[in-house]
């Protein structure tokens, strides 16, 4: 399943901090606090900056609190305020799943849940039915709610993470920044979590919630103490709606089915299934041509099927390859194997610096440093598991950064370059980066792809130029693997 | 974007002589935009009206006794006559993203300067993709249809020649300066409405080696300091000095009033191959270098202390460079006995310390065998090698395509084309990140392809039909095989296509989705209302396939 960079949706946490009064359901709202520390890849090894949010988030059963990802991520220190108390609690995160942009959160002192009223979840509301968001957003300080319609059902990407696509339901009621965790209701009881708009400039009226399957999938996951993420199958797969091409394939035109494009390497698929290979139905449900299946009544995304699966479910598979049916038996054990087109969360930036020159994996985050990127990073990043790029280079090493120092003063032009070897050894992880500079030797010499000219270190000027740097950039530890 | 980063086809220059070309704007957007009209007829009419008032009542900021002066035109004594003709061009380049239309016809109008042998110089992109040039006599307006006889893109120069020697008579030719230095005074000729010659005081500040707008080829330049204003016939102008040609003005950057010119050393070089045909072009040697400034590479490499050396950074495949046996990693330090020194640079007779690439590419005559010294693995080799223009046929993506229309091949209403940044451009100046990036990559990086790549044959269009449902959204897959035959042109779609198997056409991507299929039958049936439908004369043109 493949995703698209956009950047326009928005995720809504705010930025302000007030106090606030009861509304309904007052008795289960909570508003959420939070420090948190951004960690800054342009300077890998800075501890990063802090800032303060504000999000929404509504008790559940079992004394726990249920907010969005994006409320609590990167957060170093969580309070929770009730209504009608005027005491922050602290709070810590139990669960996190960057990948539905939900949390549940645990309050250190349980006593925090006297008096308040635990949510129920329903169903998917019908289009074109009223609903309520809670939460706080700017505006104002205390607890607003607004009212809307369930506009859409569909599948849309979730721009916490960025590569991530579930259902999601869209409503025209405002949804702005401190929204984000809120409980959507309707007769009584949750019917999605509030979590991300598009900013004024691109559409009105459109805001977006977690519906309650993707939900309580969350839940059910986490049930038994760890979340595994969602499975997936690791592939791509196009609609058949041609009829020559149905044809070429073997395939009546009663049969429908999908056209398998890429497999890629690690994923649940792997192995089992092949580009070009038709995929006719998954647990005995026949995919129409246009990759639609019927679930519970309704036509619904293929990936559906897969959505609701768990770590260690199975998957049957109906293809048909070279033209023969085949049934293909899928193990769910693996979730996308691919990180580095997701926003990461709660994890320090990976790097290694010798002499002033700093080296980086490729991912989102780093990317989203630069203003201009170099055809070839782009390239890289963009077509990374299409092009099957993450066999060479199962992480894209990066010369991100050349502190100035007499040391190195001739590699400034190669910054954003990608590394290919170090003193003549493949570059494949930036494990190897580090373990090819520990190498006793005269020179070191960094070889850059489409680059004819190599870096070179000579190692006796190295540790003067450590002392240097570390004391002029505040590089304390040459490296975080 | 970073112009360090396209140097693919720099043929030689060092990292810190790349030209800022992507800042440059062209005279040809500043100037040429405020003469451009829908056809050539109005403009050359709008010009006429506008000549009257200016001769009868003088610009403000003509002194009066000059413009009375010049008010009778009969009275000027002939030798004033400045060797320049008003050069008008209609234009109309095709469109690469739909190959069978063409884009908005352009007027260009720029100064043509008239040489001793009464031929016509001008720069090559003021007739590129020309349909009608035609030539003006800046004082009678006398007109004449001119021939555009020799044309180079790289060096951006062409010649035209008028269609008798009649019109050019009473025009002594230009001969080319051999002195200017930097901090020279020189003229950049302009003309006024009524004929006469205005000049505008220019200052040279940089004689240097850098790319050149058309394509990112390497060549000497100067870069003048000049407030420039905009007149007409400003595409083109040229630049004296003791009324000898010093260059011509390619391209003027308004906000700093700097421009640059194509200097009288690389004219007198296409002049020089001009005169033999076929054209052959400029030498090229088909590498790129680094300089060799820093002390840990020279000590790695144990380069001699105080010995220059030009690092070669890449080597063309099949090019002079290569048949000559240099190898990435090669350090150059002598070409035909001159020195290297530590940044590509040798001693010039004229301009003193100088980038190798101008020695390459106005120095030595295609085909001279050159004696070349290299340092590899701690010692010197001798080399030996014969220059050669650059042959463009091995190109996995052409740099530029004019004056003829692109090829493509339709096939059940897929359009197939070929990639080229021609192609590229058309999505505009920001193309490097508004293109398709996998095109703009293989672009890009092309010498890193196997030297048997061929060329990248991908899917332009879908013309939709009732044959080719459910393929609508495609757009941009690189090709790889169709009918079992492998894609390296669009002659080989032609030519799979015309030989397919059991009733289908199989179509293999390098990418998602992979496979497509179309009727063989419903294909050929398909093709007259494909025709009638979207306009198209042909559904293929195959007129640069070999």
């Amino acid at each position: 399943m493949l995703f698209s960079r956009t950047a326009r949706v928005l995720a809504a946490a705010s930025f302000l901090a007030a106090p606030l009064c009861a509304a309904e359901p007052a008795a289960s709202m909570v508003r959420i606090s939070t420090t948190s520390q951004q960690p800054d890849y342009n300077s890998p090894w800075s501890p990063g900056s802090i800032g303060q949010g504000v999000g929404a988030g509504f008790v559940i059963s079992g004394k726990r609190i249920m907010t969005n990802a994006h409320v609590v991520g990167n957060a170093t220190f969580i309070t929770v305020l009730k209504e009608g108390d005027p005491n922050p609690w602290e709070a810590r995160v139990l669960h996190i799943a960057h990948d539905c942009d939900l949390a549940i959160l645990q309050v250190y002192d349980e006593s925090f849940f006297e008096g308040t009223q635990p949510l129920e979840f329903g169903g998917i509301p019908a289009l074109e039915s009223e609903v309520s968001v809670y939460g706080y957003p700017i505006g104002g300080d205390r607890l607003s709610v607004t009212r809307g319609i369930v506009s859409r059902v569909d599948f849309i990407t979730y721009s916490h993470s960025e590569v991530d696509s579930h259902l999601a339901i869209q409503i025209d009621a405002a949804i702005n920044p401190g929204n984000s965790g809120g409980p959507v209701m309707q007769n009584g009881k949750v019917v999605g979590v509030a979590f991300q708009g598009f900013r004024g400039d691109v559409a009105q009226n459109v805001g977006y919630m977690i519906p309650t399957p993707v939900v309580r999938r969350f839940l059910q996951d986490a049930e038994d103490g760890t979340y595994d993420r969602y499975m997936d199958l690791a592939a791509t797969y196009f609609p058949l709606l041609n009829p020559a091409q149905r044809a070429a394939l073997g395939l009546a035109d009663t049969d429908g089915g999908v056209l398998v494009g890429s497999v890629f390497d690690g994923g649940a698929t792997d192995g089992k299934l092949r580009a070009g290979d038709v995929i006719l139905s998954v647990d005995g449900r026949p995919i129409a041509s246009d990759g639609k299946i019927e679930l519970d009544g309704e036509r619904v995304e293929m990936a559906e099927a897969f959505e609701r699966k768990f770590k260690g479910d199975k998957a049957e598979l109906e293809i048909v390859r070279d033209g023969k049916k085949e049934k293909v038996a899928l193990e769910m054990d693996r979730p996308w194997p691919f990180e580095m087109q997701a926003r990461s969360y709660d994890k320090r930036p990976r790097y290694v610096a010798v002499g002033g020159l700093v080296f980086q994996p490729l991912n989102r985050d780093f990317l989203d440093t630069r203003k201009d990127v170099r055809t070839r990073l782009r390239y890289f990043f963009d077509n990374f598991v299409t092009d099957h790029l993450y066999r060479e280079h199962p992480e894209v090493i990066v010369l991100s950064d050349v502190l100035r120092d007499p040391a190195n003063t001739y590699a400034r032009p190669f910054t954003d370059n990608i590394v290919s070897k170090i003193n003549g050894k493949d570059i494949r992880t930036l494990q190897d980066v580090s373990a090819a500079f520990s190498e006793e030797r005269e020179f070191h010499v960094v070889e850059l792809l489409g680059e004819g000219r190599p870096i070179v270190l000579e190692s006796a000027a190295l540790p003067e130029a450590e002392q240097r740097i570390k004391l002029r950039y505040g590089v304390m530890q040459p490296q975080n693997l | 974007m970073r112009s360090s980063i396209s140097k693919i086809f720099i043929i030689a220059v060092s990292l810190s002589a790349t030209a800022p070309s992507y800042g440059m704007e062209s005279l040809r957007g500043v100037l040429d935009r405020m003469r451009s009209a829908p056809s050539p007829a109005p403009a050359a009419e709008q010009r006429a009206t506008e000549t009257k008032p200016a001769s009868e009542t003088p610009a403000s900021e003509t002194p009066a006794a000059e413009a009375s002066e010049a008010k009778p035109d009969e009275e000027k004594p002939a030798a004033a006559q400045p060797p320049v003709v008003r050069v008008n061009v209609a234009a109309q380049a095709s469109n690469f993203t739909q190959p069978w239309r063409k884009n908005p016809r352009v007027i260009r109008q720029g100064l043509g300067v008239v040489l001793v042998d009464g031929r016509i110089l001008v720069t090559a992109e003021l007739v590129a993709d020309h349909i009608d040039v035609e030539l003006e006599k800046p004082d009678t307006a006398m007109k004449a249809a001119a021939t555009v006889e020799v044309i180079d893109y790289d060096a951006n120069l062409a010649l035209l020649s008028a269609p008798s020697a009649d019109f050019l008579q009473s025009i002594s030719g230009a001969r080319l300066d051999e002195t200017v230095s930097v901090g020279d005074r020189v003229d950049i000729m302009q003309l006024e409405p009524n004929g006469r010659p205005v000049t505008t005081p220019a200052t040279v500040t940089t004689i240097e080696v850098g790319s050149y707008p058309v394509d990112e080829n390497a060549f000497l330049l100067f870069r003048l300091s000049v407030p420039l204003q905009s007149r007409e016939n400003s595409f083109t102008l040229p630049a004296f000095k003791d009324g000898r040609l010093v260059g011509l003005v390619m391209q003027y950057f308004g906000p700093t009033q700097t421009a640059t010119l194509v200097p009288a050393p690389v004219i007198e070089q296409f002049l020089k191959a001009a005169a033999k045909k076929p054209y052959a072009g400029f030498p090229r040697a088909g590498l790129t270098f680094y300089d060799t400034r820093d002390p840990q590479l020279r000590r790695y490499l144990k380069l001699p202390d105080g010995a220059g050396g030009a690092y070669v950074a890449k080597v063309l495949p099949g090019s002079p460079a290569d048949a000559a046996g240099i190898k990435v990693g090669d350090v150059l330090l002598s070409v035909d006995g001159r020195a290297i020194d530590q940044d590509g640079n040798y001693q010039d007779e004229r301009f003193g310390k100088i980038s190798l690439a101008h020695y390459v590419s106005t120095s030595v005559e295609v085909g001279q065998q050159i004696p070349i010294v290299a340092w590899r693995d701690g010692a010197e080799v001798k080399l030996e090698g014969a220059l050669a223009p650059r042959d463009r046929s091995r190109m996995v993506s052409q740099p530029y395509i004019f004056d003829r229309e692109p090829d493509y091949v339709v096939v059940g209403g897929i359009v197939f084309s070929e990639l080229s940044r021609q192609f590229l451009r058309e999505f505009g100046r920001n193309w490097p990140e508004d293109a398709p990036l996998k095109l703009v990559y293989l672009d890009r990086f092309q010498s890193e392809m196997p030297a048997d790549r061929g060329r990248i044959v991908f899917i332009s269009n879908v013309l939709s039909s009732p044959n080719n449902i459910g393929y609508e959204g495609l757009g941009f897959e690189v090709v790889d095989e169709i009918n079992g035959r492998p894609i390296r042109s669009l002659a080989d779609v032609a030519t799979a296509v015309d030989n397919p198997k059991d009733g289908f056409h199989r179509i293999r991507l390098a990418e998602d989705p992979g496979l497509l299929v179309l009727d063989v039958e419903g294909s050929k049936a398909d093709e007259e209302r494909l025709k009638k439908q979207y306009g198209l004369d042909s559904l293929r043109r195959l007129e640069s396939q070999d």
